[in-house]
């Protein structure tokens, strides 16, 4: 799976969370920051990450997902880890 | 112990079949009812006992659940269709906790507070909730217990959406103010109890001003633990469910609902200007001590009165009962209140006969009507009070009563069944909760 492919995936999530300013998910980077970036309440990130597998048809570990960070390069690095693992 | 007077300066609600609180005030004050054939209940056939109730929906309060694509029937936020509030706030809110910042939003522009004030040290929040039952916590349970799923498919909030005091939670996230947040409980007296806790924050210095009141979010989950108690009416048209002490009453309407009151320190408010819409003269609150969670208690509504009035002069034009349209509970609580008043120079208002029984939200919404029946000087009816009883109540019988001796028919003047006009300087608000927990309040108009 392309990394592309991955964040076009976690954009169509983050536009169903009504906490993010949907303009900013216009030019989003892998450099982007969750929180600080678009500026997503702490709590909704275990959200973003369930819905995540839901739609990447994974299960991460949950060691993985506390060690997780806040960039949308995070969040593919793990998909594509998960995946690989599975 | 006498403290600083506190005054009642806005108001503002969620309320059955009603579109606001000028609504509510127009139907409730036309003897309507605000009762429904509600079509959750009816939809599981015999499963279900009752199935009238005042109930809201979501689309009659402007607002749409987004449904979890994780979890089935999960509503993991709702979209405020008129932008009242923010999507953040909503992020953290169960429906109940909607009502709450909604009803507070009215009632802090009704009471004309500006941003310095709401946000001050020396504002609060105390709102309740009866809690019996909450349909985020039920799917969320049921995702992880029956269907096994990990618990982070439910999201981060089923607690801020399922704690206790997730009502004064909301609000004061909403409104940022920096004095107290908390809430009482106290069963089917929270609403009242609330206001009598902030009115005594206000009245010993503690705060200047405090949002106020209970809130009882639709949950079929409540209706269903009451009528599983066989404590619901049955057998009636709707707007007959409720029939406060009608000898062929049968049980309450589960309703829901929110009332929110803004109460402000009296001299505070008097020097701004403000629209004074009451002023609390005495709250007062004990136990029955007879160890019944749910039986009422002649004895303990009569310490109750004695504790509202304290030996002063006080009186009251309007009684505000609580008038469950329970078979046991109106009978004790109209002979307490006549043994203390006698049987002559005031009323009986039964709210809940036009609206049913609003749980942790009841005091705080039969609150709001005391102070509508003190604007409008008309005094609000006991619906379907057609027949009173005119043999003695079992309990009357016994060789321990030591209440009143005549039948409840004897006090049919004072339970009118419609609207009327009556010089109203005073209405005395009573509110009882399983536990036995009683509470009252003596609310006048500003002289």
């Amino acid at each position: 799976m392309e990394r592309k492919e991955i964040i076009d995936g976690l954009v169509e999530i983050l536009q169903t969370v009504r906490t993010i300013d949907q303009e900013k998910l216009k030019d989003i980077k892998e450099e982007t920051d969750f929180i600080a970036d678009l500026k997503t309440p702490s709590t909704e990130m275990i959200n973003i990450a369930a819905k995540a597998e839901q739609k990447f048809d994974l299960e991460f570990d949950d060691d993985d997902i506390d060690d997780l960070g806040s960039k949308v390069r995070d969040f593919v690095d793990l998909i594509i880890k998960t995946k690989a693992n599975s | 112990m006498k403290g600083r007077k506190v005054a009642v300066v806005g108001m503002g609600g969620v309320f059955p079949d009603c579109k606001d609180l000028l609504d509510f005030e127009q139907k409730l004050f036309s003897n309507q009812s605000l009762i429904r054939s509600w079509d959750k209940p009816l939809s599981y056939g015999k499963q279900v006992r009752s199935s009238v109730a005042g109930y809201i929906t979501e689309a009659e309060v402007n607002l749409e659940p987004v449904t979890s694509s994780l979890v089935e029937g999960y509503p993991e936020s709702y979209i405020d269709l008129l932008n009242r509030i923010p999507d953040r706030n909503l992020a953290t809110a169960d429906i109940g906790s909607i009502w709450a910042m909604l009803s507070s939003i009215d009632a802090i522009k009704m009471a004309g507070w500006n941003n310095s004030e709401v946000e001050s040290e020396q504002t609060g929040v105390v709102v309740g909730s009866g809690s019996c039952g909450n349909e985020i916590q039920r799917i969320a349970w049921h995702n992880f217990f029956e269907l096994g799923k990990k618990t982070r498919t439910v999201g981060a909030h089923t607690v801020d959406r399922g704690m206790v005091y997730r009502e004064a939670a909301n609000v004061s996230c909403l409104i940022k103010n920096r004095g107290v947040c908390e809430a009482m409980g106290s069963a089917c007296a929270t609403g009242l109890g609330n206001i009598g806790y902030a009115y005594r924050l206000i009245s010993f210095g503690l705060q200047d001003r405090i949002v106020a009141g209970g809130s009882e979010g639709t949950a079929l989950e409540t209706f269903l633990g009451f009528d599983g108690m066989q404590v619901l009416s049955r057998g009636f048209e709707p707007h007959q469910s409720s029939r406060p002490f009608d000898k062929d009453r049968n049980g309450f309407v589960c309703s829901f609902g929110t009332g929110i009151v803004c109460l402000e320190a009296y001299d505070i408010a008097k020097a701004r200007g403000a629209n004074i819409l009451g002023v609390i003269d005495s709250y007062f609150n004990n136990s029955d001590g007879d160890g019944d969670m749910f039986a009422p208690s002649f004895s303990g509504q009569k310490r109750l009165w004695k504790g509202l009035l304290n030996d002063t002069s006080l009186r009251t034009d309007v009684v505000k009962v609580h008038g469950t349209s329970t078979p046991t509970g109106d009978a004790v609580e109209l002979l307490s209140v006549v043994d203390t008043l006698g049987d002559k120079g005031f009323q009986i208002a039964a709210p809940k006969s036009q609206f049913g029984h609003m749980l942790g939200a009841a005091g705080a919404v039969e609150f709001i009507t005391a102070i509508l029946m003190l604007k409008r000087q008309e005094v609000l009816p006991c619906l379907n009070s057609d027949n009173l009883n005119p043999e003695l109540e079992t309990f009357q019988t016994v060789d321990s009563w030591s209440g009143p001796k005549e039948p409840l028919l004897y006090y049919r003047d004072l339970l009118k069944q419609e609207v009327f006009s009556k010089e109203i300087n005073s209405v005395a608000c009573l509110n009882y909760g399983f536990g036995g927990t009683n509470s009252a309040m003596l609310v006048s108009k500003d002289n």
